[in-house]
């Protein structure tokens, strides 16, 4: 009863603060709002592929036309034309349209092909930055599929030649310009393709969803809040501390175990509440399937909270002050989110980063819900996450015990 | 005499608080090491952009054809357990495509590709061929990577089809007889071009482009550090918000105090002692903006821009952070409400201002717009900006905003402030 007594007076002056409602609530929906918008789903409605510019300087072509007919069927660039004004330069085009770089197709390309030559194609762009690189390796990837229809109307014709001779040049040229629109044409739709497909356990029903958008930003920063979160529990247990409510409250019958156990569960209840507001806004605005598996949701809720309140209460009774616990919450929230893959996958981090992540508890949470909302698993998938996190809770727990009879000693 | 003193005694104060030094210092270099550290080690001219690679479990199906004398399966799966593509693929094998895809599903690998029986045959027929990528759902970039190396190399084997279908219809067209040797001798030659662009693209120059970078934008040698130095200008400038919002709010605490009731009563004028609190407020943040700088450049080796592009983008940034920290701070009662309006307004403004999300590729051009509405949007723009060439126009009309800005902000902070303690 006494546990329950301390655990209600926790919620009610944390519920009180009006900072909780910033901490808990608001900051976490704005940044969820405002990352889910920033890495969303190039899938969705509206055309998310990283714009290129393309120059035509090459008038009519056959092979600067092949160039812009391959790069307007990739799945990551999208081509605008531009027109250059003579002796204009394409490095303010960029910055007014926002293009991550800019292709031009110079005048005599496509003769420089026909005369055995093999021309390059003026690129602008800015190779350190990732969309720079992105679009490198597509262009690169174009290119190589027109330089192979050259290649392939090269042998053709040089065969067909070797065998029945070509009545002048302009006959020459035609039987190369057949073969290699042949060529471009067969490259619409190649003999060997790869089908490329999530694998997930959902039934045929659900829409599997992709690891962007909110279904990224969603849980981590969930996690990431649930951390920083601590932030107010701790304030509660060093204000007692410092105004001796603690050591007064311990001169009442109430055991020094029923004191901790009733901030425990008091931190473990305002945990909870914060990430079940989450889960619901999650589901029902950004629609993230939490829901899909509701019990296995609510069990990594369950152990994330618990988590999450044993490293409150270990941060509340370590620390002496409350900028103490301003600055170790803020530690926390940084280290456990950038490790724990709260703040972009581990999956594009280096192998060392990876698996150090890997030891913190924030990154078996982000598992735990990616398991449900991504990989549709259900209570199977989520037995080791919730199993870890109960694990450091248990270790957390243990070690804020120990600060906590080692402070009342002294 | 008396000002000085009173800097001084200020200076001491802010430099001596364990708090603020870690929030000075500590905070945006160790977000910056975090994030070095996942992307490419902690800068330097050898780091590299890298992730790890991706585990990837083959189920080749493929027989091969005794009739070609080879398995073109076989060869697939060669090339992607070669060594030179051991930083991107960490390749395994099994014979059975449904365990293959329970190893992605169990989380065991990242990926399963499934090569058809039919694929060998297929090259060697008219028949077309698919392969199965199936990947875990929570792989971004890491499918993406597996599929590009896939395709890389059967577009050669399309390549191959593709130059032998072409040779055909144009035999056929001119009546040529077609027989078994054509295909062959075609196949060789496209081969032998496929393995020229291989060893030609084995380089560090592409194939076919020639690449320049823009012109406002400093080439450099390493990707990593351009990113890096984005990222830890974006900490930089957060942090140093923070400075000046904590320094201004000395104000309101030796208010509480009753230190500054008592020093009113001094034959020090009012004017000298606020004058004091605004001056160490930007002393403040100049020293922090003049020690991150040194220490990323030691620690992460990042190399800022030329010094007149450094020296504009860093009193701008003085300026306004004084300015709008005296302005944030003049609205508050107490100390007690200072924890939610730093930690809520500035987050809030530095995240609309893009200070997070600088390296994220791909952002909506609608939010590179609305960082402008902050000042922290102006900080990050004349920062970046100073990373270019020389000082360009962009790091000018910056500076001017920021300076503009700043007195503004400092204009109508000191305002309610005299007129708080008048």
């Amino acid at each position: 009863m006494r546990v329950l007594d301390i655990a209600l007076k926790d919620l009610l002056q944390i519920i009180r603060d009006r900072k909780s409602a910033i901490f808990l609530l608001a900051m976490p929906v704005v940044f969820t709002l405002f990352f889910g918008f920033v890495l969303a789903d190039p899938g969705g409605d509206a055309d998310q592929r990283i714009p290129v510019g393309v120059v035509n300087q090459d008038g009519t072509g056959l092979v600067a036309d092949a160039f812009q007919t391959v790069l307007g069927a990739s799945e990551v660039v999208r081509a605008v034309p531009l027109e250059l004004a003579e002796g204009g330069s394409v490095d303010p085009l960029m910055a007014k349209q926002n293009l991550a770089g800019v292709v031009i197709i110079p005048t005599g390309y496509s003769q420089g092909f026909y005369e055995g030559r093999q021309p390059d194609l003026e690129t602008v762009l800015d190779s350190s930055s990732m969309n720079g690189t992105t679009v490198q390796n597509e262009l690169q990837t174009a290119v190589l599929r027109v330089l192979g229809a050259v290649e392939a109307a090269q042998i053709s014709t040089e065969m067909v030649e070797s065998r029945q001779p070509a009545q002048g040049e302009a006959e020459a040229r035609t039987a190369w310009e057949d073969a290699f629109t042949r060529a471009v044409a067969a490259w619409s739709n190649p003999p060997f393709q790869i089908q490329s497909e999530a694998l997930t356990t959902m039934d045929a029903n659900d829409e599997p969803q992709a690891a962007t958008g909110f279904v990224q930003s969603s849980p981590g920063i969930m996690v990431q809040f649930a951390v920083f979160g601590l932030l107010l529990p701790g304030t509660v247990l060093v204000d007692e501390r410092q105004k001796r409510v603690l050591h007064r409250l311990l001169t009442t019958p109430t055991s020094r175990a029923a004191v901790l156990a009733g901030h425990w569960l008091g931190f473990f209840l305002v945990s909870f509440l914060q990430m079940a507001v989450l889960v619901v806004i999650g589901q029902f605005a950004f629609g993230v399937g939490y829901l899909r598996e509701p019990a296995a949701t609510l069990s990594v809720m369950v152990a994330v909270a618990l988590m999450a309140s044993s490293l409150g209460l270990l941060l509340g009774v370590t620390a002496k002050k409350e900028e103490q616990v301003i600055l170790y919450a803020l530690i926390g929230m940084f280290v456990l989110s950038a490790m724990g893959g709260a703040w972009f996958p581990l999956e594009i981090t280096g192998k060392t980063f990876s698996t150090i992540g890997h030891f913190l508890p924030s990154a078996w949470a982000m598992d735990g819900f990616q398991n449900i909302v991504l990989r549709g698993q259900g209570f199977g998938g989520i037995l080791l996450p919730v199993g870890i996190l109960l694990a450091y809770t248990a270790v957390f727990f243990a070690v804020a015990v120990w600060f906590f009879r080692r402070d009342l000693r002294s | 005499m008396k000002l000085s003193t009173l800097i001084l005694k200020d200076l001491r104060r802010a430099f001596l608080n364990p708090f603020g030094l870690s929030m000075m210092f500590v905070a945006p270099l160790l977000i910056t090491g975090l994030i070095a550290l996942a992307f490419g080690g902690m800068g330097g001219e050898d780091a590299q952009v890298s992730i790890q690679a991706t585990r990837l479990v083959v189920a080749n199906l493929d027989p091969g054809s005794a009739q070609a004398g080879f398995s073109a399966g076989q060869l697939l799966t060669d090339f992607l357990m070669d060594e030179s593509v051991s930083n991107l693929v960490q390749v395994t094998s099994m014979d059975d495509a449904e365990a293959a895809k329970a190893a992605v599903l169990g989380g065991e690998q990242g990926a399963a590709l499934i090569i058809p029986a039919d694929f060998t045959t297929a090259l060697i027929s008219d028949k077309s061929s698919t392969l199965h990528l199936y990947h875990d759902p929570t792989l971004t970039i890491g499918a993406g990577i597996v599929r590009s190396l896939i395709a890389q190399f059967v577009d050669g084997f399309s390549g191959t089809r593709i130059a032998s279908d072409v040779t055909i219809s144009q035999f056929s067209g001119r009546g040529l007889p077609v027989d078994e040797g054509l295909h062959h001798q075609v196949a060789q030659e496209y081969t032998a071009w496929v393995t020229s662009m291989g060893e030609q693209g084995s380089g560090q120059d592409p194939i076919g482009l020639t690449i320049r970078t823009p012109a406002d934008t400093e080439p450099v040698e390493n990707p990593i550090q351009g990113i890096m130095a984005r990222i830890m200008a974006g900490m930089m400038i957060f942090f140093a918000f923070w400075t000046g919002a904590n320094s201004a709010l000395s104000i309101l605490r030796e208010d509480e105090e009753a230190t500054l009731p008592r020093l009113f009563t001094t034959p020090t004028s009012r004017q000298t002692i606020l004058g004091a609190k605004m001056i160490v407020c930007a002393l403040t943040v100049a020293i922090e903006v003049v020690v991150l700088l040194v220490l990323s450049s030691l620690l992460f080796r990042i190399e800022w821009g030329s010094p007149a592009s450094i020296a504009l983008a860093s009193v701008g940034l003085v300026v306004i952070t004084a300015g709008f920290g005296v302005f944030l701070i003049s609205f508050l009662k107490s100390s007690r409400q200072a924890g939610g309006v730093m930690g809520g307004a500035l987050t809030m403004l530095g995240m609309l201002g893009g200070l997070f999300t600088e390296g994220i590729q791909n952002i909506p051009a609608a939010f590179k717009t609305l960082n402008l509405v902050t000042p922290h949007g102006w900080a990050l723009k004349a920062w970046n900006a100073s990373l270019g060439p020389g000082v360009g126009p962009d790091l000018l009309l910056a500076f001017a905003v920021l300076v503009g800005l700043g007195a503004l902000f400092f204009a109508l902070g000191a305002r309610k402030f005299s007129r708080r303690f008048a």
